[in-house]
């Protein structure tokens, strides 16, 4: 998938944080904070195709069924898209 | 699994897990002592003179970058630069931009009066959290007379170009004899560019460059700082506003003594020395730049030994006891900076800041009651 929006990914006091450069800044009038869940996907953002194959690794990883998986993953996909993020 | 988060909300939250953990959280960088305005109340506008002359030396960009680093890897989210004027820098930008890549929110005190041509370019491309820009009068004449550059027109078009085009900028504004007579107008101009203002009357002693050949200080008096502090909140204010300031003012100040009187002063109230530091231009590491100790040298011992000197030695300080008993501490703004800058103790009382606060009471409450308010 396709990170369109320029943002730095920090880990500060067991916080993940992305905090946008460049024209980002323009968008967000602050920064946005990941939770765990939010953390693991981000970082194979770049790697992975769509929210199937997303949903492999997470359950792969965490004690959770694909369907509620999938709910989690698409609502997080769709609220990246409309930052503009992805 | 994500929050969008705004300041303050964000900044407060981190700030105290620094607090807590003990963290750098806000590192704020003044990257000169050099500025091409001459106001005699600032403590920090040397000439490249002067600088000659004190033997001290302005770090270089790779220096202010290594710190940056190691203030990053200890925690650090937030970036002030500042100087002086920062953007007087020849290397701004390489400074800048190393910082930003380091994922750090970056906000900028500037004067306004370079952030136009290719500089201003610059910023459109690439914009900082916030410009925090300082504003000295509300025409050229004011500006000629406090800052010795007639540029109060340039600076607010700046300022119109950079709302413009959706930067974040919120201005510092500083009233003293020079500009005083300005407040309406200012307070006009800035609410037509759509800009919130930070004012205020208190000016610290300029503590800072005491032996540097700058030891100019020309600020109002305790009761026309005053004076001008109630002008503002009228300005800024609706009379139900203002009535309730009043009525705030009345809850939290007491006439009658603590029934226990402290024996020893509080410590530190605010972030300077537990989640945020200073850096002056030629090296040194404090709480707060206005503040002259503690100091720490991260050159010289290493970032993570100079943080931990600062942070130990300011939780060391404590500030009058007769403050800690005041009926009026919670509203006179008192601090270990403003104790030391007027008396140079951390636990002596900054007899100008009483007589401000009284008086600002005084002509609040008259004011009110006049009114029916």
């Amino acid at each position: 998938m396709v990170i369109k929006k320029e943002v730095i990914k920090r880990e500060i006091a067991g916080d993940t944080i992305l905090v946008p450069v460049g024209a980002a800044v323009y968008d967000s009038n602050g920064l946005y904070a990941l939770n765990e869940l939010g953390a693991f996907i981000w970082d194979m953002l770049p790697d992975v195709s769509g929210a199937e194959e997303i949903c492999e690794r997470v359950v792969a990883e965490y004690d959770v069924s694909p369907k509620e998986a999938m709910d989690d993953i698409n609502e997080f996909l769709d609220t990246l898209g409309k930052l503009g993020i992805i | 699994m994500i929050r969008r988060t705004s300041e303050p909300q964000f900044s407060t939250y981190f700030h105290s897990r620094g607090r807590a953990l003990g963290l750098p959280i806000a590192g704020n960088f003044e990257l000169t002592a050099r500025c091409n305005f001459n106001c005699p109340m600032c403590y920090i506008h040397h000439s490249k003179e002067q600088i000659a002359a004190s033997g001290r030396k302005e770090l270089t960009a790779e220096q202010w970058l290594g710190i940056a680093e190691s203030a990053k890897n200890n925690g650090m989210i937030f970036a002030l630069l500042t100087g002086g004027e920062p953007l007087l820098r020849e290397d701004f930008f390489e400074i800048y931009g190393g910082m930003k890549k380091m994922g750090l929110m970056i906000s900028i005190n500037t004067n306004g009066s370079l952030l136009k041509g290719e500089i201003l370019e610059r910023f459109l491309k690439d914009p900082p959290f916030r410009f925090n820009i300082s504003l000295y009068g509300g025409c050229n004449e004011t500006y000629e007379r406090m800052c010795g550059r007639p540029v109060y027109e340039l600076v607010k078009e700046n300022i119109r170009t950079l709302k413009n085009a959706g930067v974040e900028v919120s201005l510092n504004l500083s009233v003293t004899p020079y500009n005083c007579g300005d407040l309406e107008r200012i307070y006009k101009d800035a609410e037509e560019l759509d800009v919130g203002v930070k004012m205020t009357t208190y000016m610290y002693p300029p503590v800072r460059i005491k032996g540097d050949g700058c030891e100019a200080n020309d600020r109002l008096s305790a009761h026309d700082a005053a004076k001008y502090t109630v002008m503002w909140d009228k300005l800024r204010l609706t009379d139900e506003m203002f009535a309730q300031r009043a009525e705030n003012m009345a809850k939290c100040i007491s006439d009658e003594p603590l029934s226990c009187p402290m024996e020893e002063g509080e410590g530190v109230r605010c972030r300077a020395g537990s989640s945020s530091f200073w850096m002056t231009w030629d090296g040194k590491m404090l709480p707060c730049g206005l503040m002259t100790e503690p100091a720490a040298y991260p050159l010289e011992v290493g970032f993570d030994n100079a943080w931990k000197t600062i942070r130990e030695k300011t939780a060391e300080i404590r500030m009058p006891s007769k403050c800690a008993a005041c009926g009026y501490k919670d509203i006179c703004g008192v601090c270990a900076a403003v104790c030391s800058a007027e008396t140079g103790a951390f636990d002596a009382v900054p007899e100008y800041v009483c007589e401000k606060i009284c008086e600002t009471v005084r002509i609040t409450q008259e004011y009110c009651s006049e009114r029916n308010l």
